[in-house]
């Protein structure tokens, strides 16, 4: 019974992003506003180059990986929403991967069901693949990569980390929480790794007592000691090759249009014009000068102290971790778009089961914060792009307040998380776990 | 050991027919031929000899090097011209994305438009657009695909990204088929009405507001005469007054002190909060 509420829930997801995808179709063929994305003729118009043997980056502004070109080359012969349809069956795949990792971690059917319909049922998901934006693509693959973590199949979870850097950088962030989480006192010779159970993070008091405590300090100690081991340098060793093979054979088709579309851009992207970043407004402010070396640094800084503080904390709850970690790395980084808010999204039925916050009054305080803020951003926004008022300073402050609205959803979930690492420690004697003193 | 080497060896042959079709794509790349457009862009010529738009080397160059033969072929042969009778200039809209609107009234002679329409003749607008707009060359596209116009390309900077003082100038020519605009006209009159979408750049730093003002078009009527390119330049005599004239909102730069400072004093406020919750956490 449960198993069959889950494929209706499906069923009906995808029956109602293919009517999306068609109104979508309507919408761009009789009203001024498109439906469709700008970045989907973006898209759509480097495949058809692609098909003719050109390159990709011959349309301005494409600045992805020439794989994501390749797959919509169908665009052109079969019809031009082949894109959106395989993004959106991306998209119903990220839900089944959800239920997935939810159901190895033990959580109840209904628990589950619930948490996967806030992937599903999101307005801002279910429109942003129907609209053919690719992020759902790139979800699902950081999904699948911590099934395969999971499972203790290393070696494709290395393949489609390389590739998913590849494709979209950012997923680099995520490195170092996955090297911490590969610690050999979780793993046995010819044995996958133990996951907690949902049911036993409820009761705090059991999981003290049912293995060891480790010290924060020892747990360094005990990192540093065993550092280089079979499983950490496989997965360096094969997620790099994977990465530097993807984009060398890309480099050798495409060239230097190649790596500064795709890579040197999103690395040194410094956009003046507006968006939710704090930033915006201090580039364009000075972008007629250049920036030092100095100020690069500085703006990088709180960044870099937040992600290492949160890995430091919380990489053994490795799906808590990416959240938090990706959330955070959007709040800071220098260019927002609401594209980039689907990165995090994904990731938050994975935290949902483990969260104490109660829908009345919290959880409704962080959601009304979150859209509030944006809301309020995007009225000066509107202001300023389609009523031509000079705004820049209120535009700027509402940003500023985006920012801290971030802040205030990251400290509630932090404080109302159920730490739950992903692994359970093995016993004592066929383990080199730390003992407490 | 050996299943570990096992799933190696399967993980990189799938990668390696992966790869083997990639290239096969990407080598057709380098087979393929270059179709090119077919050279009638009269903008086009002057960008192949001069790398941005300068106002006096353009109008050298409309001068002396555009073939202006179509004036004595017309004047020999039929002893009539088509005249340029007004111009009406609009910008309109509100923010950062505004149409430019033209509307153009030629005075055509009753026994021209047959031989016009023979000879595939062609109004061509060419706008110099000044620096601080740009035009997005796949929204013209999308246009001529809607029969709006006959043809538009676009030369010069086609960054769509970049503020006004890192960007050169655009311009814009567009080709509008006399053939097609014929059912409008009444009597010797032909008027050709057209919107060009335009968006702003971001400007440099001023006090509030930058102005952009435009230029009047260039205007050509272009034949095909045996098999050569013909065109005749349509002098702008009277142009109605029009508010040509766009405000495009700017940065402020007594503002840039004060955002910089407390842009990084936030971000270093709110990163120690995160800091401090997340060291305060109890596992």
């Amino acid at each position: 019974m449960p198993e069959m509420r889950f494929r209706s829930l499906l069923i009906f997801s995808a029956l109602f992003r293919v009517f999306l995808i068609l109104y979508g179709e309507w919408q761009d063929a009789h009203m001024e506003v498109r439906y469709t994305d700008v970045d989907y003729f973006v898209f759509s118009d480097a495949a058809t180059l692609m098909a003719g043997g050109k390159s990709p980056y011959d349309r301005l502004t494409y600045r992805y990986s020439p794989l994501i070109a390749f797959l919509l080359i169908p665009n052109s012969f079969l019809h031009r929403s082949w894109g959106k349809f395989l993004f959106s069956a991306s998209d119903l795949l990220v839900g089944l991967l959800i239920h997935r990792i939810l159901k190895l971690r033990g959580v109840p059917e209904k628990l589950c069901t619930y948490s996967t319909m806030l992937w599903l049922f999101n307005p801002f998901t279910f429109t942003i693949g129907t609209r053919g934006n690719c992020e759902p693509i790139v979800c699902s693959m950081i999904l699948w990569i911590l099934i395969c973590l999971m499972n203790d199949h290393i070696l494709q979870a290395a393949f489609w980390y390389g590739l998913v850097v590849h494709l979209r950088i950012y997923p680099i962030i995520y490195a170092l929480p996955i090297i911490i989480l590969l610690d050999p006192l979780y793993f046995q010779p010819g044995k996958k790794p133990t996951l907690v159970n949902w049911s036993s993070s409820t009761s705090k008091s059991s999981w003290e007592t049912s293995y060891t405590k480790i010290t924060g300090l020892q747990y360094i100690c005990n990192f540093f000691s065993s550092l280089i081991t079979w499983r950490r340098v496989m997965f360096g060793f094969v997620s790099g090759s994977t990465f530097l093979m993807l984009t060398g054979l890309c480099f050798h088709l495409y060239g230097w249009e190649f790596l500064n579309g795709a890579l040197l851009y999103h690395l040194t992207r410094t956009d003046p014009r507006h968006n939710f970043s704090i930033y915006f407004y201090h580039i364009y402010l000075h972008y007629e000068d250049e920036f030092s070396i100095v100020e690069k640094l500085v703006s990088f800084l709180p960044q870099f102290i937040v992600q290492l503080v949160l890995i430091s904390r919380f990489a053994l709850d490795l799906p808590f971790c990416l959240f938090l970690q990706t959330l955070a790395f959007v709040a800071f980084n220098k260019v927002i778009t609401a594209q980039y808010f689907v990165w995090f999204l994904c990731l938050l039925p994975l935290i949902f089961p483990w969260s104490n916050m109660k829908l009345k009054w919290k959880g409704v305080a962080c959601i009304s914060v979150w859209i509030g803020a944006q809301t309020h951003w995007l009225m000066w926004g509107y202001l300023l792009e389609f009523r031509g008022k000079n705004v820049f300073l209120q535009l700027w402050l509402a940003s500023l307040l985006f920012l801290a609205a971030n802040t205030f959803v990251i400290i509630n979930v932090i404080r109302s998380h159920v730490y739950c690492p992903l692994f359970r420690p093995l016993q004592s004697n066929s383990s080199k776990s730390v003992k407490d003193d | 050991m050996e299943v570990l080497l096992f799933k190696v060896q399967i993980y990189y042959s799938t990668l390696r027919i992966a790869l083997i079709f990639l290239l096969s794509i990407g080598y057709s790349a380098h087979a393929s031929s270059n179709t090119g457009y077919v050279d009638n862009y009269i903008a086009k010529s002057y960008f192949n000899r001069y790398d941005s738009l300068v106002d006096q080397e353009f109008d050298y160059f409309v001068a002396n090097e555009i073939p202006l033969g179509l004036f004595k072929v017309l004047k020999d042969k039929y002893h009539v011209l088509p005249t340029l009778s007004g111009l009406h200039r609009n910008v309109a809209g509100e923010g950062s994305h505004r149409h430019l609107s033209s509307s153009i009234r030629f005075k055509l002679p009753h026994e021209l438009k047959p031989e016009l329409i023979a000879h595939s003749c062609e109004v061509i607008i060419i706008e110099r657009l000044p620096s601080g707009v740009f035009a997005d060359p796949f929204e013209l596209q999308h246009l001529v695909q809607r029969d709006v116009f006959t043809d538009v390309a676009v030369f010069g900077d086609k960054n769509l990204e970049l503020p006004s003082f890192r960007s050169n100038r655009t311009v814009v020519e567009i080709h509008m088929s006399i053939a097609s605009k014929m059912f409008s006209s009444h009597e010797d009159d032909l008027v050709v009405n057209l919107g060009v979408p335009l968006h702003a750049r971001y400007p440099a730093l001023g006090l509030g507001f930058s102005r952009v003002q435009f230029r009047q078009p260039d205007l050509f009527m272009c034949c095909n005469i045996e098999e050569n390119r013909s065109c005749v330049s349509m002098a702008i005599v009277d142009s109605e007054a029009s508010s040509d004239v766009w405000e495009i909102p700017c940065g402020i730069k007594e503002h840039a002190r004060i955002v910089s400072v407390v842009t990084f004093a936030f971000a270093v406020i709110t990163a120690l909060l995160l800091v401090s919750a997340s060291a305060t956490y109890s596992i």
